[in-house]
């Protein structure tokens, strides 16, 4: 708990022996502890944590990221902070990797002393996380990783990791390819086909997208999986093997700069003169760099934010003063890691820097933003946004891929449910 | 997770032989570096990388054109590839534990090397246009590939009739011939072996430069790529043989095809078959499908 009194675990209710705070002694000595809890940042500042990628082919997501959350501090800390205090942001790089996300997460809570974390690209990341910030008590605002594991409550499947602790306010992959799955069922293909990263992402993508697919009906059928390794170089053979087994339609949820990779090799292989649909799920254009591949106009992709939906007041104000400061548009990244600086000035505003009440005041409130408004799912901690599918066009003015025709997917949890139930899936809903 | 068979395509086979074209490029220097000077280069992939990261400089940084940088990314290879042997392995030679400490020392630069690169580069992939004289599509049956894969093709079956009209042919294919078979005996001859062993190392340094060159526009271009293509170049030598350029060649070809193939047939089958081959060949032929440079 940055700059506070070292007295504060007290006040806010914690004796002093919770959970956190015996990881904390286990880990450096009571004593120790107690010093650095004093020496982390300064008496005016709240700080919190943000675990994104930013190095090697997901880097962009984290730079993304960063344009987001340093807008909303900036505009926070123009108006006074939060309660007269300063809030300061602690990036750190999660490399996409479970491991070093993990030794992150510790210094970050245990050397920096932050008062709570957001972020997260990486699902495999974010599963390892999840278990550990519930060690710490610690709140923690996923802002992109999309697995429904993340907040499928632990024990729905054997890979659920959610817990009261772990939020998320972005949609999911599960909410993603429900959507994927209406747009399924009106372009009426006979057989689909996927290319996805080589993790659980890559599969459960694929998984959710048939178990939708079956549930509400879709007559089709899924003919050819191919998942390279995350960094692959070279997709031709992928993309040679998809071409051979002639889809109609491709799923793929390709991201990073291994979409950019995907996106030029697939081009020069006259990938969009056989395949008649592919449905990018990560790669809304502007989701992609000024300098990387855009994606072809007429495809469809999804977002988990549109810039221009929906047209209210505050969507259209953050789009234009964050287009004024990076001359960009704002990718669903820089949106969600935007919106979860102020869900904690919001809950530090109402609740004071007790981790439980931040959390506590993430699950009892509405919430708004440039996304629209919203709240927390009881028992999964999953923000109530729709998925968004659309088709690529360029728009001049903003000289960037942006989506027409939007299919804005909103279902319920219950449809969700019978969905999958009605498909003979396991898999969790995780909404 | 058996997926649907089918025949292979012009385009499995196409792409198979240009996946082997590059791996040939790679793995005939090792296996050359190997066959003469006794030294496993773990660098061997960080310098096909310097390749591709020089063709990216000199076609999109420095002065847009893909040629010259075709020519300063397998040059500049081999001069690093000198500097590295004359600094750091020709000290090595005579140690007892030489081989254990060669493969330390390259190990490394492969550290080294990468290091430099995301300092210099960052480490987002960088894609390499083809050269504009040959950055159209080809169809053939169906199957559409750039013409660019095409001369890849060509550029290591020429690389590879050179490199054997050199070893066979010339005074120095003969001295580098000799000098693999019995280095005391070549030297007692009168054969300036120190000079020779930093010759073959340039030589392979320049075709790992050559070959990270040439791929460039086939790829995209980052740090990770040397330890991607180093495991492949392991696998390739191991099957064909230690120092053989003909085993180079067929392993890489083999390798490039199950590559392109694989996926087709059986999930990660493009892993699986060349591990499984390498195994093979292991047990029942440990030398290799073609052992010894001078076959």
């Amino acid at each position: 708990m940055a700059g506070k009194p070292c007295t504060d675990d007290v006040q806010n209710g914690r004796n002093g022996l919770d959970r956190r705070t015996f990881l904390k002694g286990a880990a450096g000595g009571a004593a120790v502890t107690t010093v650095a809890g004093c020496l982390g940042g300064g008496d005016d500042t709240i700080s919190l944590g943000a675990l994104y990628i930013f190095s090697g082919f997901g880097s962009l997501y984290g730079e993304e990221a960063e344009r987001g959350y340093e807008l909303a501090v900036e505009e926070i800390n123009n108006d006074g902070g939060i309660d007269g205090q300063d809030v300061e942001i602690i990036s750190r790089d999660t490399e996409g990797d479970p491991n070093a996300g993990i030794r992150q997460m510790t210094s970050l809570i245990e050397e920096e002393n932050v008062d709570g974390l957001f972020g997260l690209d990486s699902s495999s990341v974010a599963q390892s996380i999840a278990p550990q910030v519930q060690e710490y008590q610690m709140p923690l605002m996923a802002t992109h990783a999309a697995t429904p594991f993340l907040t499928s409550p632990e024990g729905e499947h054997d890979n659920s990791v959610g817990n009261e602790w772990v939020f998320r306010n972005s949609n999911s992959l599960s909410h993603d390819m429900y959507g994927a799955a209406q747009v399924a069922a009106t372009l009426e293909l006979d057989e689909w086909a996927t290319i996805g990263p080589d993790y659980a992402f890559g599969y459960e993508t694929w998984d959710y997208f048939q178990a939708y697919c079956e549930g509400i009906g879709v007559d089709t059928a899924f003919t050819e999986e191919q998942f390279p390794a995350l960094e692959e170089s070279d997709y031709s053979p992928y993309i040679s093997s998809i071409l051979d087994a002639e889809p109609d339609g491709v799923i793929t949820p390709l991201w990073g700069s291994d979409l950019t990779t995907f996106l030029g090799q697939a081009e020069q292989s006259g990938w969009f003169d056989e395949i008649e649909y592919t449905l990018f799920s990560v790669g809304m254009g502007t989701d992609l760099p000024a300098d990387g591949s855009p994606l072809p106009e007429g495809e469809l992709a999804s977002t988990r934010y549109d810039p221009f939906e929906p047209d209210t007041e505050e969507n259209n104000e953050f789009r234009e003063t964050y287009v004024e400061e990076y001359d960009t548009l704002p990718t669903y990244n820089a949106e969600g890691a935007y919106r979860a600086v102020y869900l904690y000035r919001n809950a530090i505003e109402e609740a004071g820097t007790n981790a439980d009440e931040i959390r506590s005041t993430f699950e009892e409130s509405e919430h708004t933003g440039p996304v629209g408004e919203y709240a927390f799912a009881p028992e999964t901690n999953q923000a109530t946004v729709p998925a968004i599918w659309g088709e690529v066009s360029y728009d001049d003015e903003y000289e960037s891929n942006v989506l027409d025709s939007l299919e804005v997917s909103d279902p319920s949890p219950e449809e969700m449910q019978q969905a999958l139930e009605d498909a003979g899936s396991d898999l969790p809903t995780g909404v | 997770m058996i997926s649907t068979l089918s025949f292979v395509s012009v385009s499995d086979l196409v792409i198979g032989l240009s996946l082997g074209s590059r791996l040939f490029l790679i793995a005939v220097g090792l296996s050359l570096i190997f066959g003469v000077l006794g030294v496993l280069n773990f660098a061997h992939g960080a310098l096909y990388m310097i390749g591709a990261y020089l063709a990216l400089a000199f076609t999109t940084q420095v002065i847009d054109n893909f040629w010259i940088g075709v020519v300063a990314g397998a040059i500049g290879v081999g001069v690093i590839g000198v500097l590295i042997e004359v600094g750091t392995i020709r000290p090595l030679y005579d140690r007892v534990e030489a081989d254990l400490d060669q493969l330390i020392v390259t190990f490394g630069f492969v550290l080294v090397i990468h290091e430099v690169v995301r300092f210099v580069w960052g480490s987002q992939p960088y894609s390499t246009p083809a050269p504009d004289a040959l950055a159209f599509s080809v169809s053939v049956s169906g199957s559409t590939f750039s013409a660019y894969r095409l001369f890849v093709i060509v550029a290591a079956l020429v690389v590879m009739a050179a490199l054997w009209l050199f070893i066979r042919r010339t005074y120095f294919g003969a001295l580098v011939r000799g000098t693999s078979s019995d280095r005391e005996m070549a030297s007692m001859l009168g054969v300036d072996v120190p000079r020779l062993y930093t010759g073959v190392f340039f030589l392979g340094s320049f075709l790992a430069g050559l070959g990270g060159a040439l791929s460039a526009p086939l790829q995209s271009t980052s740090p990770a790529l040397g330890e991607q293509v180093i495991i492949d170049a392991f696998i390739i030598v191991v099957i064909g043989g230690l120092g053989s350029m003909f085993g180079a060649f067929v392993g890489a070809m083999f390798v490039g095809l199950m590559q392109a193939i694989g996926p087709s047939f059986i999930a990660a089958g493009h892993i699986a078959i060349p591990f499984l081959a390498m195994v093979l060949v292991l047990l029942v032929r440990p030398e290799g499908l073609f052992g010894g440079l001078g076959e």
